[in-house]
C-alpha cells in the first residue's frame, strides 16, 4: 500500500459521505418501483415484446442474420424493475463510497430497457411491435461521436486550468466551414483540418484574451458562442443561400473494417462508420494515455490544480495553457465537422445545444476521459430516444427526456448524485509576479 | 512642447474615465461589422476586384464600400432613432409625428425588458455571481404570467399587477433553485442556470402543448392569448399607433429600484461587499448563505419580470420561439450588464444601445437584406473587448491602469 493509497482511505474515512449514498439509494429505489409498478404492472400479461437485431438500411457490409429475442413484457418489465430494486435496497443498506455513479448508471440503462420492452409490448399503442437495438445504437453513435469530441476539448482545457464553455461556438464554426470545404473538395480529411484550424483560432481567442489580458473565460466564452451563432447564421443568409454549391450536405464515406464489421451488433456500432468517430476512438486513447502516463500530462495537471507550485518547479503555466486550449479548441473544431459529415447540410442552429451537452458530459465524467465517454454514451443515447421516442407512440413526451442530461449534471454538479471534482485552479486566471 | 501637453491631457483623461473603454469597444465593434459586411457584399468585392481596371478604379471601389456600409449603418440609425426627413416634415407641418417616432417607439418597446433583465443579471453580478440563467427564468416568468394572463378574468387594474406578479414569482421559481443549491451544495451557479436554461426551455415546449395553456383548436406550440385586461397598453393609446407602452415605466421604475437598493438598503451593501469580497463579508457577519439565496431571488425575479412584460407588451401569447436565439434577451442581458459595468445607469444606456441595434437592425434587414444577425456581431464584439478593457486601451494607446487587468468576480467552477 503506497502512501497515497493511504491519505486517501484516511480521507475517505474521516468524510463518508453518507448524505450520498442515501440520496442515490432512494433514487434508485423510486426508478425501480416505477419501473416495476408502471411498465411491470402497467403490461397486459399476454404481451410480448420484440427485439430486433439487424441494422436497417446498411449498405455495403452486413453482419450475418441474428435471430429475434421475443420476450414476455410483464416478466421482463418485473424483473427489470426488481433488479433496479435491488440495487437501491443495496446501496441503502451497504453505503458504498465507491462506485455510485456506476450503480446509479447501471440502472438507468435498466430502467432504459424497461421502457423500450414496455414501449414495443404487442398487443399495445406502438406502431411497430418490436425495437431494433441495433438501429437504436447505430442512430445515436453520431452523437455520441459529436459530444465526446466537445468533452474531450473540455478535459483539455479544464485540465490545465481555463474553462471552455465555448466548445459550443467551436462547434458551430467547425460545422460551418468544414461543411463548406467537404461540399467543395468533397475531402473530409481536409475539412476536418479546416474545421481543426476554426477551432484553434477560437482556442487562441479565447486563451489570448484569458491568459494575457486576464478576462472572464466564462464570459469570453459566452461570447463565442453568440458571435458564431449570429455569424454562422449571417454567412448562411449572405453566402450559403446564394452558393448552395458551398452547401451540399455531403455525408462521409463509411470505412467498414473487414470482418469486425461483420461482428453482429457491434460489427455495424463499432466498426462500420466514418473516419471521425474511428479518430474519436483514437483521441481518447491518446488523450488519456498522454494526461495520465506522460510527463507532459503531470504538467497539464498541476497547472490545473496549483499553477503557483507548478510555476516554482519550472513549469511554464501560461505556456501550456495554450498549448492546451488550442489543442482542445481545434478538437472541438473537428467534431463540429463530424456533426455535418454525418448529418448533412449545415443549418444556423444545427448543432442545437450539443456544446452545452460536451459541458455536461465533461462534468458528469468527472474531467476524465474515460468518464466524458461514458458521460457522452449516456447523453447520446438519451437525446437520440428523445428526439425519436414519437415513432413508438411513448406516452412520455420527448421534452421531459430531453431534460434528461442537464437534470442529472445538476444532480451531479450540487453533489445529489456523485460528487465531482474540478481541477481546483480550473477558470481561475493567472498573473506571474 | 504644446502639442505632447495635450496628449498627455488627452491620455490622461481617457485613462481615468471608464466611460472611454466603452465607447472605444462601441467603435471597435461597429468597424469589425463594417468589415463583415465588406467581405460578404458581392458589390464591394467586386468594385474591388476592378481597381486596377481604370484610372480611379480605386476611388469607385471606396465609393461602393462606403456607401454600402453607410446604408447599412444610417438605416440601423434611422430605424431605430430617429429618421431625420420624416422627423422635419412631422415639425414642418405638424402631421405624421406617428411615424416620425415609430423608431424611437420601436427601440423604447425593446428595451423595457431587456433593462429589466440587464438589472437583475447585474445586481446578481455585484454580489460576485454569474447568473447566466436570466433567458430561463425570463422564460419561466413568461409561461407562469401566461397562465395568470390567460386563465384567470379579472378587471384591469388587479389583472396587470396580477400577471406581473406571477411572471416575477415564475422567475424566482426558476431562479431559487440554483440559489438554493449554490449555497447549501456549493454548486457553481453558472453550470446550474446553464443546465437549468435547457431544462425550461424543454418545459416551455411541454407547457404550450399541454391542454392548460395551449391555444384551443391548436396542434403547435403556441398559448393562449392573454386577456386585453392583462395586457400592458400602449402609453399614448392603441389608436397612436405607437407601441411603446407602460412597459417602460415598469423598467424605470425597476431602475429606480435597483439604484436605491444597491446605493441606499442594508441589503445591497451586504451584496456588493459580497461582490467585492467574501472573505470580508463573512468577517463582517454577512450570512453567505442567506446573501447567496437572495440574490438569485431577487435577480430571477427580476427576469421573470422581464419575461412577462415581453409578453404582456408585444406578442401577448407565447410560441415555441419565445427567447430563442438571438430574440434571447437573457443572454442578451448578460452583454448589456457587462456593457453597463453593473451599474443602473450604465445599464440604462447599455440597454438603449443594444435595443437599438437590434431594431434598427431588422429596419437594416428589411431595407439592404443585410442579415439581422449583424446586430448580434457587433454586439459580442462589443461586449468582447468590454471584457477586456487592457486591449482596449492598448489598440489606443491609452495609459494602461493595472488595478483593471483583473476586474471581474466570477473565478471558475470549483
Amino acid at each position: 500500500m503506497s502512501i497515497s493509497e493511504i491519505t486517501s482511505t484516511a480521507v475517505q474515512s474521516i468524510k463518508r459521505p453518507v448524505g450520498r449514498s442515501r440520496a442515490i439509494g432512494t433514487l434508485t429505489l423510486l426508478l425501480g418501483a416505477f419501473t416495476t409498478l408502471i411498465f411491470g404492472l402497467g403490461a397486459n400479461s399476454a404481451s410480448k415484446s420484440n427485439i430486433t437485431f439487424n441494422p436497417t438500411n446498411l449498405i455495403g457490409v452486413i453482419p450475418p442474420h441474428v435471430g429475434d429475442l421475443s420476450v414476455p413484457s410483464k416478466a421482463s418489465c418485473l424483473l427489470l424493475g426488481l433488479c433496479i430494486v435491488a440495487i437501491g435496497l443495496e446501496t441503502l443498506l451497504r453505503r458504498p463510497v465507491k462506485g455510485l455513479m456506476v450503480r446509479f448508471g447501471g440502472s438507468a440503462v435498466l430502467f432504459v430497457v424497461g421502457l423500450l420492452i414496455w414501449t414495443v409490448r404487442t398487443p399495445g399503442p406502438a406502431p411497430f411491435g418490436s425495437i431494433n437495438m441495433t438501429a437504436v445504437l447505430v442512430g445515436s453513435s453520431p452523437l455520441v461521436m459529436v459530444l465526446v469530441f466537445g468533452a474531450l476539448s473540455g478535459v483539455m482545457c479544464e485540465r490545465a486550468g481555463v474553462v471552455n464553455i465555448a466548445i459550443e461556438g467551436q462547434f458551430i464554426g467547425g460545422a460551418f466551414f468544414g461543411s463548406m470545404i467537404a461540399s467543395t473538395t468533397h475531402n473530409f480529411i481536409l475539412a476536418a483540418l479546416m474545421g481543426a484550424l476554426i477551432g484553434a483560432l477560437l482556442g487562441l481567442l479565447l486563451s489570448f484574451l484569458s491568459l494575457r489580458y486576464l478576462s472572464d473565460q466564462i464570459i469570453v466564452g459566452v461570447v463565442i458562442v453568440t458571435m458564431l451563432a449570429s455569424l454562422s447564421s449571417y454567412l448562411n443568409v449572405q453566402v450559403l443561400s446564394p452558393y448552395p454549391q458551398y452547401n451540399t450536405g455531403d455525408l462521409a464515406p463509411k470505412l467498414a473494417i473487414p470482418l469486425l464489421a461483420k461482428i453482429p451488433i457491434l460489427g455495424p456500432v463499432f466498426f462500420n462508420q466514418n473516419g471521425f468517430f474511428y479518430l474519436m476512438i483514437i483521441l481518447v486513447g491518446v488523450i488519456s494515455f498522454a494526461l495520465f502516463k506522460t510527463r507532459y500530462g503531470l504538467h497539464v495537471r498541476a497547472v490545473g490544480e496549483h499553477p503557483k507550485a507548478a510555476e516554482t518547479v519550472g513549469i511554464d503555466v501560461i505556456k501550456i495553457r495554450y498549448f492546451n486550449v488550442i489543442v482542445g479548441g481545434a478538437i472541438a473544431g473537428i467534431g463540429g465537422v463530424a456533426f455535418v459529415a454525418s448529418y448533412g447540410q449545415f443549418q444556423p442552429g444545427c448543432t442545437s445545444g450539443l456544446g452545452y451537452i460536451a459541458l455536461a458530459a465533461l462534468i458528469f465524467g468527472k474531467w476524465r476521459p474515460s468518464g466524458a465517454v461514458v458521460a457522452s454514451i449516456i447523453f447520446g443515447v438519451s437525446v437520440y430516444l428523445a428526439n425519436n421516442l414519437q415513432t413508438y407512440n411513448v406516452p412520455v413526451r420527448s421534452a421531459i427526456l430531453q431534460t434528461f442530461p442537464y437534470l442529472i449534471t445538476i444532480g451531479v454538479v450540487a453533489g445529489l448524485i456523485g460528487r465531482v471534482r474540478a481541477p481546483a485552479a480550473d477558470g481561475q486566471p493567472y498573473k506571474r509576479d | 512642447m504644446s502639442n505632447s501637453t495635450k496628449a498627455s491631457l488627452w491620455v490622461r483623461y481617457t485613462s481615468k474615465s471608464p466611460v472611454f473603454v466603452t465607447v472605444f469597444s462601441v467603435v471597435l465593434g461597429l468597424v469589425v461589422g463594417a468589415l463583415v459586411i465588406i467581405a460578404t457584399s458581392p458589390v464591394i468585392l467586386h468594385s474591388w476586384s476592378q481597381i486596377f481596371s481604370s484610372w480611379g478604379g480605386i476611388f469607385h471601389a471606396l465609393k461602393v464600400t462606403l456607401d454600402n456600409v453607410g446604408a447599412a449603418y444610417r438605416s440601423i440609425f434611422t430605424g431605430s432613432i430617429v429618421d431625420p426627413p420624416q422627423f422635419w416634415h412631422a415639425l414642418t407641418t405638424g402631421k405624421d409625428w406617428a411615424v416620425a417616432l415609430t423608431p424611437i417607439s420601436e427601440t423604447l418597446t425593446y428595451t423595457a425588458p431587456l433593462l429589466i433583465a440587464s438589472i437583475g443579471v447585474g445586481i446578481a453580478f455585484q454580489a460576485g455571481m454569474f447568473n447566466i440563467g436570466a433567458n430561463g427564468q425570463a422564460v419561466m416568468g413568461g409561461i407562469v404570467g401566461t397562465a395568470a394572463g390567460s386563465m384567470l378574468h379579472l378587471p384591469t387594474a388587479v389583472h396587470v399587477p396580477l400577471t406581473l406578479l406571477a411572471g416575477i414569482l415564475g422567475g424566482v421559481i426558476a431562479g431559487i433553485i440554483p440559489g438554493l443549491l449554490k449555497a447549501f451544495t456549493g454548486a457553481h451557479e453558472v453550470i446550474i442556470t446553464l443546465m437549468l436554461n435547457y431544462v425550461i426551455a424543454f418545459f416551455l415546449i411541454y407547457t404550450l402543448l399541454s391542454t392548460a395553456l395551449q391555444q384551443p383548436g391548436q396542434q403547435n406550440d403556441v398559448s393562449r392569448y392573454l386577456d386585453p385586461t392583462a395586457q400592458l397598453s400602449p402609453l399614448f393609446g392603441a389608436h397612436s399607433g405607437l407601441r411603446v407602452n407602460w412597459g417602460i415605466i415598469i423598467a424605470g421604475l425597476v431602475v429606480a429600484f435597483a439604484w436605491w437598493f444597491l446605493e441606499r438598503s442594508t441589503l445591497g451593501f451586504d451584496f456588493r461587499v459580497t461582490g467585492a469580497n467574501p472573505k470580508t463579508a463573512q468577517a463582517s457577519g454577512i450570512n453567505a448563505k442567506v446573501v447567496i439565496v437572495l440574490v438569485f431571488l431577487i435577480s430571477g425575479g427580476l427576469a421573470g419580470l422581464a419575461g412577462v412584460v415581453q409578453v404582456s407588451s408585444t406578442t401577448h401569447f407565447l410560441d415555441g420561439g419565445f427567447l430563442v436565439g438571438s430574440a434571447g434577451i437573457g443572454f442578451t442581458a448578460i452583454t448589456v450588464s457587462l456593457l453597463g459595468r453593473n451599474n443602473p445607469i450604465g445599464i440604462i444606456w447599455g440597454s438603449l444601445l443594444f435595443a437599438a441595434l437590434n431594431v434598427g437592425g431588422r429596419v437594416m434587414q428589411a431595407s439592404t437584406t443585410i442579415p439581422l444577425d449583424l446586430a448580434t456581431i457587433i454586439q459580442s464584439v462589443i461586449v468582447l473587448f468590454v471584457a477586456t478593457p487592457v486591449l482596449v486601451k492598448e489598440i489606443f494607446r491609452l495609459r494602461v491602469e493595472h488595478a483593471e487587468a483583473v476586474q471581474l468576480s466570477v473565478k471558475g467552477w470549483s
